[in-house]
């Protein structure tokens, strides 16, 4: 009898939550530490939700695994659109690759992407090399000469850097740091030859001459970055690899609260505030739903499974 | 001139005032809440000033930051509970002091020391900060490794009455260390499966278990139901005479240098400066029997070592752009978010701002005075007159909300409990605590360093002891292992030549 | 139990954990392996140190383990219970409780002040952390939609 009053008022409470959705707060998970990329975009994105939205947005960090801790966490949660993932891909299409993970790029409602960059190589001045496709021969000419230093082993950045040199024949260094900012430091101290990571913390150095960024992981080139370039006009279009951020849902969430969710979204990442925002960071917005975002996901983890598999890092 | 007077006008406006007072309070509650933590109030905090002009939310940073390395020394000094990693040191000889009678004066003497630490490590930052910077540059992998193997030589302070004890914890400590995925290669390692082991042992969770869980217990034990009345506290204004810190100005000095150092090198962190100092003060002792006795020394070092790796800390984030901590990783997350962009150019493109900044480290070191000594002080020891029977309880439920909010799980809640357990057990039995912790911290960084190193060196590990500097750091470790060694054999041929 | 006895077995427990952990860590392949491998040695080695010492040369007086048995397996036990409670009665509910048991097992006999500090505090921990930092806390079973 007490467990069907129960019912009846967890009923009565939950009903109404889809008709005016939303009407308590929203959790949202980072997988990565405070302060990072992912951490600011996502919650400079959270304080203009919260306006757009009407409610209030709590952030969890859940750091480590290269994210797959706190996508494995999340995964748990239900999908009553009061909890949601703030992610870049890379937990989603390259982790699966490199750990055994609990969940696949299909355990997730997907709802909007928001920005994307690319990822850029660079070295210091007085590298023999004045163009990308200088540099490529240059690598190719010196196998196992070069280090670079990438976000992680099994990263995205390092499956960014692989797919362009493996079409290459290249062999190159990987030294993994743990982050942007190590690798940076690591780069300008002279330890390891080539830059690898995204484009905003080496961004100042181009302008003050310390670093000559030739390669960016796009096909096409970055406005910031005019001597680096874009692999299309190297003949590499196809492999472009991006970094980009996603909302994502758990499993099975209503169709309406997606839709409220992603129209949301959609007007908050065009603001001109957070465009503003993201370009200060070297970003630009993108706002990708529904099945197309399914397919994007499934696309780039195709392409990295089989240079995770060539590489040797594959699970 | 104009310069001047624009940071000046900038800081002394009412939001940013108000931010740093408001925010040094808070700091030294959560140093001194065990669990809370700088990191996670600044990471909740921060947005919520987005709105604002950036001053008040960088006030607001400095207040909790230099607030909490204080705050953590209270509850060393009263309960023997570290209220931050960086605050075990403090406990060596803090503690001993309150059981003495002396806790006012441990207290008082610790809000002077991490007021001074603080002090100097923001005149540091405004100053020699971007010489320095550039410095740090230098250190590639192979030196990170031998700053790790010197912060491990400070483990001869910890070890206590039994070296193989005090040793075999430390190894513990480097293998729980080990727990996780491993970076270099992705393989997960002792993790049975579980997935949120992936990131390791979390350092607070393990830090909150193993030192406030067995003073917990042993309220327990104590079971007193009365509390202390206000004359058993004496807590009163104690005057600390003036050749007394004549005396702690030595260390003071010696200190500041050291967390200064060890805080300008991105990644190094904050928790080891206050080991160093405490191993430092009681190498140039005269008495170095008298440390864990209850020397002021000990606390003076300790504290005035964990404020001082502060702002030297943002040296690196605001001259390079490079963050050292999480906690300049926020700061840069929010310049960001006000549309700056962090690298060698942000003084230049921002003087205002940068140097309003570094006024506030060193405005907000100064508040610990007022805010630390007077009103937190007092009201912590008002704690202590709770009966300790229920203190127990809710030291307990303060345990339990901080250590489930840093990742919102409860296994947690678990790890922190079967760290607290063995803890108990393992203090009982002559084996220290604290070098389990430092392995913990430590252990991560040397092995990821050496393996970096060997990498770029393609596997030669001469590399490591060549680099001009490298070998410089490695002699100096051999220097810091060897000085109480050689001064002991001294020591010791003295009374026989007489 | 005497200060031999405890040393044996607790070089014994180190032995065992770091020649386990040593096992596990030689399957890892190549320089992830060696470290813990290696460390899982030491504290082997060092762990049989401690025993063999304490077999050869240990002193045989006791050594308290606990000041006061019952109460310190009392708390643990009650400690245990409450982190169990949590997830089940939700962080709230389970707090006040233990802040109003915990007292009692111990022979505190002042429920009036028992029952308002533990208003109190709760309070201000709700304040904290539900209001100002607005952290979701474990709810109870009955209410986590």
């Amino acid at each position: 009898m007490k467990h069907l009053a129960i019912t009846a008022a967890v009923l009565a409470l939950a009903t109404p939550a889809f008709a005016e959705y939303p009407e308590r707060a929203i959790e949202v998970t980072i997988p990565a530490p405070a302060g990072g990329g992912t951490d600011t975009s996502a919650r400079k994105l959270a304080t203009l939700l919260e306006e757009e939205l009407g409610t209030s947005i709590a952030i969890l960090n859940v750091a480590g695994g290269g994210g797959s801790v706190g996508v494995t966490q999340f995964m748990l949660q239900k999908p009553t659109g009061y909890s949601l993932l703030a992610t870049w891909n890379s937990p989603i299409t390259t982790v699966p690759q490199v750990q055994q993970t609990a969940y696949q790029p299909d355990s997730f409602t997907p709802i909007a992407s928001t920005s994307e960059t690319a990822y850029t190589l660079c070295v210091n001045p007085d590298f023999p090399a004045d163009t990308g496709e200088a540099f490529l021969e240059e690598l190719a000419a010196n196998p196992g000469k070069y280090t670079y230093g990438n976000d992680g082993i099994g990263g995205t950045m390092q499956l960014a850097a692989e797919r362009i040199f493996q079409s290459r024949g290249i062999e190159a260094v990987a030294i993994p740091f743990g982050g942007a900012g190590e690798t940076l430091q690591n780069f300008l101290g002279g330890h390891v030859d080539i830059y690898g990571g995204s484009i905003s913390p080496v961004l100042p150095y181009t302008e003050t001459g310390e670093a000559k960024c030739l390669l960016v992981t796009s096909a096409a080139p970055v406005k910031a970055l005019p001597q680096a370039a874009g692999l299309e006009s190297l003949g590499l279009g196809d492999e472009e690899t991006l970094l980009w951020r996603m909302v994502l849902g758990p499993a099975g969430m209503d169709a309406d609260v997606v839709a409220t969710l992603s129209a949301a979204l959609e007007k908050t990442v065009n603001d001109p505030a957070y465009v503003e925002f993201l370009a200060t960071k070297g970003e630009i917005p993108n706002v990708v739903t529904g099945a197309a975002l399914t397919a994007r996901v499934q696309g780039e983890y195709d392409a990295l499974a089989k240079v995770a598999k060539a590489l040797g890092l594959s699970q | 001139m104009g310069l001047i007077s624009e940071i000046l006008g900038g800081v002394f406006a009412a939001g940013p005032i108000v931010a740093m007072i408001g925010a040094s309070i808070l700091g030294v509650f959560i140093g001194a809440l065990p669990g809370l933590n700088p990191v996670m109030a600044i990471a909740l905090l921060l947005p919520l000033t987005y709105s604002m002009e950036p001053l008040v939310a960088l006030g607001m940073v400095a207040g909790i930051y230099n607030g909490s390395m204080y705050g953590g020394a209270i509850p060393a000094i009263l309960l023997r509970i570290p209220g931050t990693p960086a605050a075990i040191a403090t406990t060596f000889d803090g503690y001993p002091m309150a059981q003495k009678g002396e806790a006012a004066r441990a207290l008082k003497i610790a809000c002077w020391s991490s007021a001074i630490g603080g002090v100097a490590s923001a005149i540091a930052l405004m100053t020699i900060g971007p010489i320095l910077a550039r410095a740090t540059l230098y250190f590639g992998p192979a030196e990170y490794f031998w700053i790790a193997m010197f912060g491990m030589a400070s483990i001869g302070v910890m070890v206590g009455s039994d070296a193989v004890k005090g040793l075999m914890a430390a190894a513990l400590g480097l293998l729980l260390g080990t727990v996780g995925l491993d970076q270099l290669s992705g393989v997960a390692r002792f993790t049975f499966g579980e997935v949120w082991l992936l990131s390791g042992l979390d350092l607070i969770v393990i830090l909150v278990g193993l030192y406030a869980l067995p003073p917990v217990i042993s309220l327990a034990e104590a079971s007193d139901i009365k509390g202390l009345s206000a004359s058993d506290l004496k807590l009163e204004a104690v005057k600390v005479p003036w050749s007394e810190v004549r005396g702690l100005v030595p260390t003071w000095l010696r200190s500041s240098l050291i967390g200064i150092g060890v805080g300008i090198l991105p990644g190094a962190g904050g928790n080891i400066a206050a080991f160093l100092s405490y191993n430092a003060a009681k190498s140039a002792s005269d008495q170095p029997e008298s440390f864990g006795t209850g020397n002021p020394q000990g606390v003076a070092a300790a504290e005035c070592g964990n404020n001082s790796d502060n702002a030297a800390s943002m040296i690196p984030a605001l001259t390079l752009g490079i963050p050292g901590n999480v906690i300049a990783a926020l700061v840069l997350g929010a310049l960001l978010i006000h549309g700056l962009q962090p690298g060698p150019q942000l003084f230049h493109q921002n003087p205002g701002l940068v140097g309003g900044f570094m006024v506030q480290m060193l405005l907000t070191s100064l508040l610990i005075l007022a805010v630390g000594g007077a009103a937190a002080t007092r009201i912590f020891a008002q704690v202590q007159r709770l009966p300790g029977v229920l203190l127990v309880p809710m030291i307990l439920v303060l345990m339990a909300v901080g250590v489930y909010v840093i990742n919102g799980r409860v296994i947690d809640l678990w790890v922190m409990f079967a760290a607290g357990a063995a803890g108990y057990i393992l203090e009982k039995i002559n084996v220290p605590l604290a070098p389990i912790v430092l392995g913990l911290i430590l252990g991560p960084m040397a092995e990821q360093s050496v393996r970096r190193a060997l990498l770029i060196s393609r596997g030669d590990p001469t590399e490591l002891f060549t680099r001009p500097l490298s070998a410089v750091i490695a002699l100096a470790t051999l220097g810091l292992v060897l000085w109480p060694i050689l001064k002991g054999l001294k020591a010791r041929r003295r009374p026989q030549a007489q | 139990m005497t200060e031999r006895r405890q040393d044996i077995l607790l070089g014994g427990v180190f032995a065992a954990v770091g020649s386990t952990a040593a096992l596990m860590a030689a399957d890892y392949p190549g320089a992830s392996g060696i470290y813990p491998t290696a460390l899982g040695c030491v504290v082997a080695g060092l762990g049989a140190l401690v025993a063999i010492r304490a077999v050869l040369r240990g002193a045989d007086g006791p050594r308290a383990l606990v000041e006061n048995a019952p109460r310190a397996a009392l708390t643990l036990g009650l400690a245990a219970l409450y982190l169990v409670l949590v997830p089940v009665l939700g962080f709230y509910l389970a707090s006040a409780l233990v802040v109003v048991v915990v007292p009692l097992c111990l022979g505190f006999r002042r429920p009036l002040y028992s029952l308002v500090s533990t208003g109190v505090f709760i309070g201000i921990v709700w304040l904290v952390f539900s209001v100002v930092l607005e952290k979701p806390l474990p709810a109870p079973v009955w209410l986590s939609y």
